[in-house]
């Protein structure tokens, strides 16, 4: 497609909005029907809406990795289990279009009245605190996926408006927390209803034909805006390497290899050289590849586009197959999702870093530090919680990074420490920020987050994270941001723990996070 | 009694009386050095033309607040948390406001790390002392807060809404030694920490400068009732209002949206936007049906604020932006205004260009009629200001005071859209109500570039806001965390306390039979969000029902939790009368020609204009261009657009449908 569409400038800003407002919508529902601290208060989801080919047309402001992969999940939904009117198909099987284990995702068709035909397609992501396998939580130090919980092809949820029973049995029968469970699936069901709702709404006040020409204007234009991007940028080959610290299970360091060409507004990126996939948990998918593609070039646009299929038109993605950034099953990959994802970006920045020396930042923290608790409360109830912990954003040319702030693929919220101590048997007993733990320089990168807790019951405990060994580098000549660390106070004195493990903690027993600092740009 | 409002713009003072079924208005230029020197002259104008002086109340709409936080200037205040827990401010939700954004900026906490001081205590969830606070440290705190010269301090320990007894301590310690204090449990007795400190934070930042500049100005103006619009568009007293400011940061254009919601429905309008456009900022509404949305939660400046907010945006563009040249050469205009003093050029002070003084060399404010004649201006004064911009920007002065206009009006735009079309509503089915003094000035070009149906500008239009003020109630909230299964026994029991709390403060505001609603916020066990629901009978089945309307199921198997029970106390007041169309403006002929610059072509071009006083128009429809004369206001209808004049004095402007159909074609 060469040519240059012209656009109605208010039809695009109105359409782009309303779609948008759709998405927004659904992640209110989703939000404020749900029952897990990760959903309702961590807002660890997303919400997206594809048109009847299954292309994408708008997605809630919220966790970018999802934003690659949501098409992949609709994809495998349409060619498994295409859902009818009042249907609800369920999958969160990574090598389908998932992500990882604890990621469910449900899909819907959008009909008119006595239509089989479908207008549209909604879909939300959702972050179960448990979906089974050997630790609480689900995101354990696994070797293979069958440990790290249920895994689920696309499969009917609800059928004709019934919700299937059996189905809903299997799943909460292989789930340690199956009553949230339950709670936050009819919040995800509810969510896609609200979207349906309102695009029915919108269709019966338009018309489908004008939709749909708003529909594909939109995609048009978010790839006229990539492609001016990408012409903006020298055209060249851009090449970088970066390394993941370890794959949990006594691997690593793990490289992660691309090469970025771009010539005349087209893009071909190019993983070739990464490792080939690891035997802990931190391996990606492609989905997940694409995703930080996707990330890095909707950042560096620098525009309010819509984040849509049109975006991905100008960019080809090749990853390795069986590789640390395309794994193929056995593998574990719960940790792909959270921590390589990050890692990815970062090999990304640091690539087109010579090509865009005034947009791109240094290293940001590059780890979501992942924290999951799980096991029995003071009434006999089993529990499990799942959060994510900020770090230092890395400096830009012009600005100090932000401190303790979620960047790049995630942008979850913290859990309340009062929405926490009323629900669960442990305490956080510090959370501060990590004075000068961000790298100096020109502009300072940001400062990471201490964040402490105290355990009243026994737990199984699981850690994931990254940059503990590997420092986030400065640019320009600015320095490193400060590794993170991970320690246990355990029988008067503090333990070091490395970048990812899983612990069963005793009542008395602390542990202390502290994540890593943003890189500094510029010399001093 | 004669009840007044009163707002006070950046430019000029808006009075507006009630008085044997009339609406009187009034208007005197601000004196922002000392604004109750403005209100005392202005009530004494007022007074005189209703006859006489009495008792007056006066409802007072203020941006005090406002610019105390938007512009940081407000106390030297400290934060007393948990210890541990003294960056929760600086951390806010670890979230980023803008995802793809890699320039994002937060903004910077009100209170600095030295200022935020930790205490060793801890109160469990459920209210229980886990460690007791030692009263030396709590003396000690307070006391080293005091001598560093701190004026107020915001106290916030993790779950005192369960047992406020810690905060009570910091409280006495603090207040023994002089210092403001603002404690999380009076103000905002709700889980999640960082909410509830921020608001709080806020509130103690503005405690040394609201109450004292309210008192001064009561003083100043010789009032002896003066009470205070909130942001929820309901009004406080002073009391009220000084001791929670932060319930006063809409204040100001909160009177304008409540105003504009009563004029768009008198005259007839569903569906409009609210555009008040005064000398230092626009402040602009959506209007479907009813005031603004109401708000729950809100960010000013970039600070989290849990008070209830009307749905209004800002932007700083005014009949008093300044214009002038940026370092690459382009034309800026605002938000800097030149505001009542020194004022704009033609007010024969200012010494910089402003969006007036370029209507003024474009000869659409008639320097002989400014304010009914009441204020003279200087032209050639305003025309020499903007030719030395001009000659800046290498353009001729027409050009120049046609380019200042044009860039206010995309600032406006601007507004306009991000309440429209970010939320999903086409301005082309809205009409735009406009108001504020500068209003009428630039309403058909806002129009024609989103494409709008028309602009009402009623005949209240310069004094709309002090207007809405007459219609806000005495309003407060109440609200009690219970957490309980429902059905909780005896609920009414639970009320009582709230209810009597409610009589007890509106009786002070002098309301003795208040309106007094009972609701409750249930959810499921689990949830953690909450649906509203009247208190009555069937409340269980009525909230099952409105969770199946807004998220298509219910669980009518599923336990239901009562999280609070709220009282909404309301003092109704009886709404103003119509306005009846203004005196007619003085000295203005039937229909008088004049000749002006007009835009056209490459350039500027003088062309013929009819100028008429708004009482001398007739009913028929009035081709563009037309200047039309109000004593306080002046309504431009430009060559493609229509003018029509409507129910009490108001005038609908229109793009000309023979071009429309050109232009659709």
């Amino acid at each position: 497609m060469n040519r240059r569409t012209s656009f109605d400038p208010v039809s695009v800003e109105l359409w782009k909005h309303r779609f948008a407002a759709v998405t927004a919508e659904m992640g209110v529902a989703l939000r404020r029907t749900a029952y897990s601290s990760n959903i309702k208060e961590r807002r660890d989801f997303s919400t997206a809406l594809f048109d009847a080919h299954g292309r994408m047309l708008a997605q809630g402001e919220d966790i970018p990795v999802h934003l690659g992969s949501m098409p992949m999940s609709v994809e495998a939904a349409l060619r498994e289990a295409p859902p009818g009117p009042g249907d609800v198909v369920l999958l969160n099987d990574p090598f389908r279009g998932g992500t990882h284990l604890p990621d469910i995702t449900l899909v819907s068709g959008v009909f008119r009245r006595g239509r089989r035909a479908p207008l549209f397609y909604v879909a939300n992501r959702a972050h179960h605190a448990d979906v089974g396998g050997m630790r609480a939580g689900s995101m354990p130090l696994a070797t293979e996926i069958y440990q790290e919980g249920l895994r689920i092809p696309p499969l009917f949820l609800v059928r004709g408006g019934h919700e299937q029973g059996d189905v809903l049995r299997l799943i909460l029968a292989n789930v340690r927390t199956p009553d949230e469970r339950r709670g936050d699936l009819r919040a995800q069901i509810a969510a896609n209803r609200v979207g349906e709702r309102r695009l029915v709404e919108i269709v019966a006040e338009h018309g489908a034909q004008q939709v749909e020409r708003h529909a594909n204007a939109l995609l048009d234009y978010s790839e006229q805006m990539t492609r001016q991007l990408l012409r903006r940028t020298p055209d060249g080959r851009y090449h970088a390497v970066d390394f993941l610290d370890d794959d949990g299970v006594g691997c690593g360091p793990v490289r992660i290899e691309v090469l970025v060409e771009i010539q005349g507004g087209r893009a071909r990126v190019d993983f070739a050289g990464s490792a080939p996939q690891v035997a802990g948990g931190m391996n990606a998918i492609e989905a997940i590849a694409r995703s930080a593609v996707f990330y890095v070039v909707r950042a560096l646009v620098a525009e309010a586009i819509p984040s849509n299929e049109g975006c991905m038109r100008p960019l080809r993605v090749v990853v390795p197959s069986r590789s640390v950034v395309s794994a193929r099953p056995p593998a574990a990959v719960a940790g792909g999702n959270v921590e390589t994802s990050q890692r990815l970006v970062d090999v990304l920045l640091k690539a087109l870093r010579p090509a865009l020396p005034d947009r791109v930042p240094a290293d940001s923290s590059g780890s979501m530090n992942n924290l999951t608790i799980g096991g029995i409360d003071r009434d006999g109830a089993p529990y499990t919680y799942y959060e994510t912990m900020a770090g230092g954003m890395g400096a830009r040319p012009g600005a100090h990074g932000l401190s303790g702030v979620h960047t790049h693929m995630t942008n979850s919220l913290n859990t309340p420490i009062e929405a926490l101590h009323h629900q669960f048997p442990f305490r956080v007993t510090r959370y501060a920020l990590r004075r000068g733990s961000g790298g100096g320089g020109r502009w300072r990168g940001g400062e990471g987050l201490v964040r402490e807790y105290r355990f009243e019951l026994p737990a199984q405990v699981t850690v994931l994270s990254e940059r503990r060994t590997q420092a986030p580098c400065g640019a320009a000549g600015g320095g490193a941001g400060a590794t993170g660390r991970n320690r246990l106070w355990r029988g008067g004195r503090w333990r070091r723990l490395p970048g990812k493990f899983q612990i069963e903690v005793t009542p008395g027993d602390r542990l202390r996070i502290e994540t890593p600092g943003g890189g500094g740009w510029g010399r001093a | 009694m004669l009840r007044i409002g009163i707002d006070t713009g950046g430019t000029y003072t808006d009075f507006c009386a009630v008085d044997a079924g009339r609406v009187h208005t009034w208007k005197v230029p601000s004196t922002p050095g000392d604004p109750g020197s403005a209100l005392r002259r202005g009530l004494r104008e007022l007074l005189e033309h209703v006859g006489g002086a009495r008792d007056v109340e006066v409802v007072y709409g203020s941006t005090i607040a406002t610019n105390a936080l938007l512009e940081r200037r407000g106390g030297r205040t400290a934060l007393v948390t948990t210890a541990g827990f003294e960056d929760v401010l600086a951390i806010g939700r670890q979230a980023r406001p803008s995802l793809y954004d890699l320039q994002v900026e937060r903004a910077a906490p009100l209170v600095a790390r030295r200022w935020r001081r930790g205490v060793h205590e801890s109160i469990a969830p459920d209210g229980s002392v886990e460690q007791e606070l030692a009263r030396d440290e709590a003396e000690a705190v307070a006391e080293a807060l005091a001598r560093a010269g701190i004026e107020s301090v915001a106290v916030c320990l993790l779950s005192s809404y369960a047992n406020p007894r810690h905060e009570r301590m910091l409280e006495r310690a603090l207040r023994a030694r002089g210092l403001q204090v603002s404690s999380s449990f009076r103000l905002l007795p709700e889980f999640r920490e960082y909410e509830r400190t921020s608001t709080t934070v806020v509130n103690a930042y503005l405690l040394p400068r609201v109450g004292p500049a309210l008192r001064a100005l009561r003083q100043r103006a010789h009032v002896r009732r003066l009470s205070v619009l909130q942001s929820n568009g309901g009004r406080l007293s002073l009391q009220a209002a000084a001791t929670e400011p932060v319930r006063l940061l809409l204040s100001g254009p909160v009177g304008g949206a409540v105003g504009a919601w009563e004029s768009a429905r008198r005259h007839g309008l569903r569906r409009a936007i609210g555009f008040d456009m005064g000398g230092t900022s626009t402040d602009v509404c959506l209007l479907l049906g009813g005031p603004p949305e109401r708000l729950h939660e809100n960010e000013v400046a970039g600070q989290p604020v849990r008070v209830p907010m009307l749905d209004i945006h800002t932007v700083g563009a005014g009949g008093g932006s300044i214009a002038r040249c940026d370092a690459g050469g382009a034309l800026q205009v605002g938000p800097e205004s030149a505001g009542a003093d020194p004022g704009p050029a033609c007010l024969g002070r200012g010494s910089e260009p402003t969006v007036t003084d370029a209507h003024v060399v474009l000869e659409r404010i008639r320097p002989d009629r400014y304010l009914g004649g009441r204020l003279a201006l200087d032209p050639q004064r305003a025309r020499a200001i903007v030719a030395r911009l001009a000659r800046r920007l290498q353009l001729d002065v027409q050009r120049t005071a046609l380019g200042i206009i044009r860039v206010a009006n995309a600032t406006m735009e601007k507004a306009l859209r991000v309440v429209s079309l970010e939320r999903g509503h086409d301005p082309r089915e809205l009409a735009l109500l406009s108001f504020g003094g500068a209003g009428g000035l630039h309403a058909a070009d806002l129009v024609r570039s989103l494409r709008m149906r028309g602009a009402l500008v009623p005949a209240e239009a310069s004094v709309l806001s002090a207007l809405g003020m007459l219609y806000a109630h005495v309003e407060r909230d109440y609200a009690r965390t219970l957490l309980q299964r429902a059905p909780a026994g005896d609920l009414q029991r639970h009320f009582e306390p709230l209810l009597k709390q409610a009589r007890r403060d509106l009786g002070r505001e002098g309301v003795t039979r208040p309106r007094l609603l009972r609701r409750v916020d249930l959810r499921y066990v689990g949830q953690s969000h909450e649906l509203t629901v009247p208190w009555g009978p069937h409340f269980e089945h009525d909230f099952h029902r409105l969770h199946a309307t807004r998220f298509g199921f219910s669980a009518a198997d599923e336990p239901v939790e009562i999280v609070t029970v709220r009282v909404r106390a309301i003092g109704d007041v009886s709404p103003p009368p119509p306005v009846r169309s203004g005196r007619a403006a003085a000295r203005v002929p039937r229909f008088e020609r004049v000749s002006m610059w007009l835009e056209g072509g490459a350039r500027p071009r003088r062309r013929e204009v009819r100028v008429v006083g708004a009482e001398a128009l007739p009913r028929q429809v009035l081709h563009g261009p037309l200047l039309v004369l109000r004593d306080d206001t002046t309504i431009w209808v430009p060559a493609d657009f229509d003018a029509q004049r409507r129910a009490r004095g108001a005038l609908w402007l229109e793009p000309r449908r023979s071009l429309r159909t050109e232009e659709s074609a």
